[in-house]
């Protein structure tokens, strides 16, 4: 599903490049659940952006004929001055909807906001911001979607019902995850891939890679 | 849950650059004074200089009527920095935008850019009225070279700040020397004076800025008896295409590490 073609990736730095992937020719097996394990600075979250279309590498291609959400958790792209429903229009437009009213009606379903959906988004409190931009996610059909941080969400109730809507897309859909919690890990992957020294691994059996990533 | 359409790269290059352009409206002008402001800030500046030129020479300047002649050096020098500015800046603005992997840098230039082109459309469009009112007579003898000359103005500016915006993506000091370098441009783009004020001998100093080219042939091709001299449209045009090729080869190179680092 997805194909990584010869993919270095680098930061420049005073000490030099720092590479995080050199000359990797990867390809991510097809219907799994698949963890990101690897230790702290080991390029994670980097291969995850790259996934996500949001970086590209130094040189090299990354190649995919599903369709792949960009990181669940991610609000970056709400604006603090237009409305939910505006933020949720324009995340609709660009990622191509072909309904935008049914998807304003399930976003504003999912997070709960009722008529603080037409409100600025400044005006909203930490945890509302993050629903927001969790729902514009979820409520979009995609192949793969991608997870970091998805049960920090909100309040308690909330990050149950995200987990369980996570739960549910996992059925039809599949799951690139990124998390120091093994627990959750388990919860929703079947097997993983560990990032070390610039080296992808694939594990068929996600209980034989963390026994890999534990002796880290 | 909500179906995403298949669409073709153009396709979602142009639902990218509308779904900008949107958001630019509505995060620009969530108050009420903004999008006045955008309208009120040029015609006030234009009547202030005008208002000076008239009282140093009248209210005719080379037999085009004083306010005239400034809003046409006024505008198109807007028009100029506005866009080279808010292109320069567009690769910041939108850089958490870059997270969904259907918008690029590119798409961002270019809504920020035709929102740059509308705003001052509106501005042209109050001005007229303004003259009506003010009873001024208006003579457009060739639209289209005008229109021409404007396009080509606006093109200059986008592809110099696409330039702009890459460099400072690596180098952030070049932001810095972009804002001092905008400033002399008011006095030396022929926005109050004409080329034909300007002894021969110092022609040199001024005839590479293109900008001046823009100003000067537009006012020609409105008044033809404005009598522009020393500026070529063939330059004007020379100068949009080395530029635009320019910054697109800068783009097609470094946009992907732009966005990265």
């Amino acid at each position: 599903m997805i194909q990584l073609n010869n993919v270095t990736k680098y930061y420049p730095s005073s000490l030099g490049n720092q590479y995080i992937l050199k000359n990797i020719s990867f390809s991510f097996p097809e219907n799994r659940n698949l963890a990101i394990l690897g230790a702290n600075g080991a390029g994670k979250s980097t291969l995850f952006r790259m996934l996500a279309g949001s970086e590209y590498p130094n040189s090299g291609t990354i190649t995919s004929s599903a369709s792949i959400s960009w990181p669940v958790a991610l609000a970056t792209g709400i604006h603090p001055q237009m409305t939910g429903r505006e933020n949720t229009r324009f995340i609709g437009r660009v990622n191509g909807v072909l309904d935008l009213e049914e998807y304003e009606r399930k976003v504003q379903h999912f997070t709960e906001l009722k008529h603080k959906y037409d409100l600025p988004v400044r005006s909203y409190s930490s945890g509302m911001r993050a629903r927001l931009a969790f729902a514009c996610c979820i409520a979009i059909d995609f192949d793969i979607y991608l997870i970091d941080e998805a049960t920090s969400v909100g309040d308690q109730r909330f990050k149950k019902k995200a987990k369980q809507s996570l739960m549910n897309k996992s059925k039809n859909a599949n799951i690139i995850m990124v998390s120091h919690d093994i627990k959750e890990i388990k919860q929703f992957c079947d097997s993983a891939v560990i990032i070390e020294k610039g080296q992808l691994k694939f594990y068929e059996d996600l209980e034989d890679a963390i026994s890999v990533y534990r002796k880290l | 849950m909500a179906q995403v359409q298949h669409r073709s790269r153009l396709g979602i290059w142009l639902d990218v650059i509308f779904a900008l352009f949107i958001r630019g409206m509505q995060s620009r002008f969530n108050d009420k004074f903004g999008i006045s402001w955008a309208i009120i800030q040029p015609v006030s500046f234009i009547f202030i200089l005008s208002f000076i030129r008239g009282v140093m020479n009248g209210s005719e300047t080379h037999t085009m009527p004083t306010f005239v002649f400034m809003v046409y050096g006024i505008v198109s020098l807007q028009f100029f920095i506005t866009t080279l500015s808010s292109s320069s800046k567009a690769l910041k603005k939108d850089k958490p935008l870059f997270a969904f992997r259907q918008v690029v840098p590119i798409s961002s230039f270019i809504a920020t850019a035709l929102f740059e082109y509308i705003v001052k459309l509106v501005v042209i469009i109050v001005l007229v009225i303004i003259m009506w009112f003010l009873g001024i007579e208006l003579v457009l003898k060739d639209p289209l070279t005008v229109i021409i000359n404007f396009t080509l103005l606006w093109l200059l500016a986008l592809s110099i700040g696409i330039i702009f915006a890459i460099s400072t993506a690596f180098f952030p000091e070049v932001d810095k020397f972009r804002e001092m370098a905008q400033r002399p441009m008011l006095f030396i783009s022929a926005v109050f004076f004409s080329l034909q004020d300007v002894p021969q001998e110092y022609w040199h100093y001024l005839d590479w800025n293109p900008l001046l080219h823009a100003i000067e042939l537009s006012r020609q091709a409105a008044y033809p008896s404005f009598g522009a001299v020393g500026v070529s449209q063939s330059y004007l045009y020379g100068c949009t295409l080395v530029i635009c090729f320019l910054s697109l080869v800068i783009y097609k190179r470094y946009w992907k590490q732009a966005i990265s680092v």
